[in-house]
């Protein structure tokens, strides 16, 4: 298994490789053979608040997200008004976007609003996955100063064992689920919101529902 | 309060005597209680967000299992990862130890003409000590986590793995700005330094040629790794520099991706109660024209894991809960542990690495079990702490008053007629000595305590007297 290895740097030129070496090392110190735990293991509900829905917006908020739940109509007229009022706005969904005008992410740095559409959404912890094989996409999801994403309600799932069976993380060469907006508690525990990322983070939950309609 | 940064582990350096860091700490009996509360809140946040699952049991049962089952077939899955990672284009080097380590991180920066590097947390990168070896070759290294900011301005190593700066308070944070970055003098208001570092950093993360993380979690089956922070360092230093090197020790290795729900939900909530980090981030190949390179360091790893008591130590995912919990750590600070890993299970990793210099550290504990009880990965800490002092004591490295005081009682123990002769000897000395004298004779536990009063008779002559048909 270890004679087809792949290429690979090695710092020392002569004698076994460091590969080798600790791989053998490895063999010799494998404690007996624990077997893999079942594959699939029925675990309870985190759901105890209500529908998927609720559970989302709690958890997003506790992570310092805002929250808006509304139908089509309405989210297009909040994504219009929260892009006219950016100095600079940059838009992906989760597939590839159009090839932005540049190549180099250091030129979004002073990126004022991203937006995106996330694949999904996770009820317990309020996190989403966004993935791309974008550069620029990728780097104006840290360097904007606002997150505004766009989520449909029918792309929540309850918790990360389902999300990790509804996505593929091979697909792009970075995916990242996001809780709210970058933070830090650094300094004597103090919750600072905005650390190295974004400092807000908006959440558009989109139902299906006619408005008026109880959900 | 300043100590130097974090040395290296080097087999016979000065022992690390934490009972005597430990006396310097709570010397400042105010700060003391400052620290103590500090961590015992993020254990409150840790035990509401961990009541929050109903299957939190479960979850830490099956990331036991996972990581057991890792760790017994590390082999298979170190291959089948690196195998993965080549195909999604990373170039995966091997190192022996932290010096390899570090002249392989050279290297690569070398190769690439890098001079300025941020990085973000990395904790095997402080026990490699690579960045004063990258300061002495030219390299300008920026820790970029707030916390590990904070301490590499003022010299020093992070006093925890998750939180490094939890030793500090904001009026020497603002001092250490005010010296360093020009802030104010006396500007200490957690919003206000948190932004200026945020500038003064984000400068530095256009201006790097590469970048440097570490890996919560390496994925054999799809030669994947995931990063976790809540600040986002780790992901904009990766999305900017052209350069990126992730070092991983070989234990990081999990099978399969859906194992990652697994940990993903234990980790935030074990660290801080958050119900996961802001970013978890997959990373499956480098961005067009970057490169990627992947580290894997074994530095005493598969010494550890030949060892039958002591491999299951290998299963941390680095949460951090059981430092928040201990109650010696809480009162003692991360500093004085002298290891990169403090706390509970630093106490279990280090010896390891280097038994004499670390021979103290198992003994840094009262043996409650508290770790053992909020370890997402049910590491039966206490239980090696127990096991590592008596390695200790087979090696010889206890102080001789110890061993003295332990063989003593063994004498006295062993020899009941012995044993109540002395017994009436220390109950009347106690009812006659100065308080001042007894505490004396108690050693460190007088330092805080008066003595109980003494029972006027023995537990044996008692027993005697009242049990049932007993003699009166």
């Amino acid at each position: 298994m270890s004679t087809d290895a792949p290429a690979r740097h090695d710092a020392s030129g002569a004698g076994p490789s460091a590969r080798d070496e600790i791989l053998a090392a490895v063999r010799a110190a494998l404690p007996p053979g624990v077997e893999r735990p079942p594959a699939v293991e029925t675990l309870a509900s985190v759901l105890t608040a209500g529908s998927l829905a609720e559970t989302f917006i709690a958890a997003a908020t506790a992570a310092g997200a805002e929250v808006t739940s509304c139908d089509r109509a309405a989210a297009r007229v909040a994504l219009s008004s929260l892009t006219a009022g950016a100095r600079s706005a940059f838009t992906f969904a989760s597939a590839p976007s159009a090839a932005p005008g540049t190549s180099d992410p250091h030129e979004l740095a002073d990126l004022d609003l991203v937006v995106c559409e996330p694949a999904l959404g996770v009820a317990e912890n309020g996190a989403v996955w966004l993935a791309t094989s974008d550069s620029m996409a990728r780097a104006a999801l840290l360097l904007a100063q606002r997150v505004v994403v766009v989520v449909a309600e029918r792309d929540l799932v309850r918790d990360l064992h389902e999300a990790y069976a509804r996505i593929d993380v091979r697909a792009h060469p970075f995916g990242a689920f996001v809780a709210g907006p970058s933070k830090t508690a650094d300094i004597e525990q103090a919750l600072v919101i905005g650390a190295h990322g974004p400092k807000a983070f908006t959440i558009l939950l989109v139902h299906d529902h006619q408005t008026g309609e109880p959900s | 309060m300043t100590r130097p940064a974090f040395e290296l582990p080097v087999v016979g350096a000065t022992p690390v005597d934490h009972a005597a860091n430990a006396a310097a700490f709570t010397a400042d009996a105010a700060r003391t209680t400052w620290h103590d509360e500090s961590l015992w809140f993020v254990r409150e946040k840790r035990d509401r967000a961990a009541a929050s699952v109903p299957e939190w049991e479960a979850l830490r049962a099956r990331a036991s299992a996972i990581k057991e089952h890792a760790l017994t077939h590390l082999d298979e899955y170190l291959v089948r990862f690196e195998e993965n990672a080549v195909r999604n284009g990373m170039q995966v080097h091997w190192a022996r130890d932290a010096e390899e380590h570090n002249r392989i991180v050279h290297g690569i920066l070398a190769d690439a003409g890098a001079r300025r590097l941020v990085k973000s947390k990395s904790m095997l990168t402080e026990e490699c000590g690579l960045n004063p070896y990258l300061e002495a070759r030219g390299i300008e290294v920026i820790d970029t986590d707030l916390g590990e900011r904070i301490v590499q301005l003022r010299g020093e190593g992070p006093s925890h793995i998750v939180m490094p700066a939890i030793h500090l308070k904001k009026e020497e944070v603002g001092d250490t700005f005010h010296d360093a970055l020009g802030t104010p003098a006396g500007l200490d208001d957690p919003t206000a330094l948190a932004a200026v570092a945020r500038e003064h950093l984000r400068a530095r993360f256009l201006a790097a040629d590469a970048t440097l993380t570490g890996m919560n979690f390496a994925i054999a089956e799809t030669g994947g790794f995931v990063v976790c922070t809540n600040e986002g360092n780790a992901d904009l230093g990766m999305a900017l520099a052209p350069v990126h090197v992730a070092s991983v020790g070989i234990e990081k290795v999990i099978p399969r991706v859906e194992d990652l729900g697994v940990f993903l939900r234990l980790l935030a909530r074990s660290a801080t109660g958050q119900a996961v980090t802001v970013y978890s981030s997959h990373v499956h190949g480098p961005r067009a024209g970057q490169a990627l390179h992947v580290v894997l360091v074994d530095n005493g790893r598969t010494r550890q894991l030949a060892r039958e008591e002591f491999w299951r130590s290998l299963k941390c995912i680095r949460c951090g809960a059981c430092m928040n919990t201990c109650p010696i750590y809480r009162r003692s600070g991360g500093h004085s542990y002298g290891s990169t890993v403090p706390g509970p299970i630093g106490s279990i990793l280090t010896p390891g690495i280097d038994l004499q210099r670390f021979a103290s550290l198992p003994f840094a504990s009262t043996l409650c079990g508290s770790c053992t009880a909020v370890c997402p990965v049910k590491i039966d800490i206490d239980a090696q702490l127990f096991r590592w002092r008596q390695r200790v004591v087979d090696a010889g490295y206890v102080p001789r008053s110890k061993a003295l005081a332990m063989e003593t009682s063994v004498r006295v123990l062993d020899r009941p007629r012995l044993f109540r002769a002395l017994g009436a000897v220390a109950r009347l000395g106690l009812r006659l000595l100065p308080a001042r004298v007894e505490r004396l004779l108690a050693g460190p536990w007088g330092d805080a305590r008066e003595l109980p009063a003494p029972p006027s008779t023995s537990f044996r002559a008692w027993y005697r007297r009242n049990r049932r048909g007993g003699r009166r």
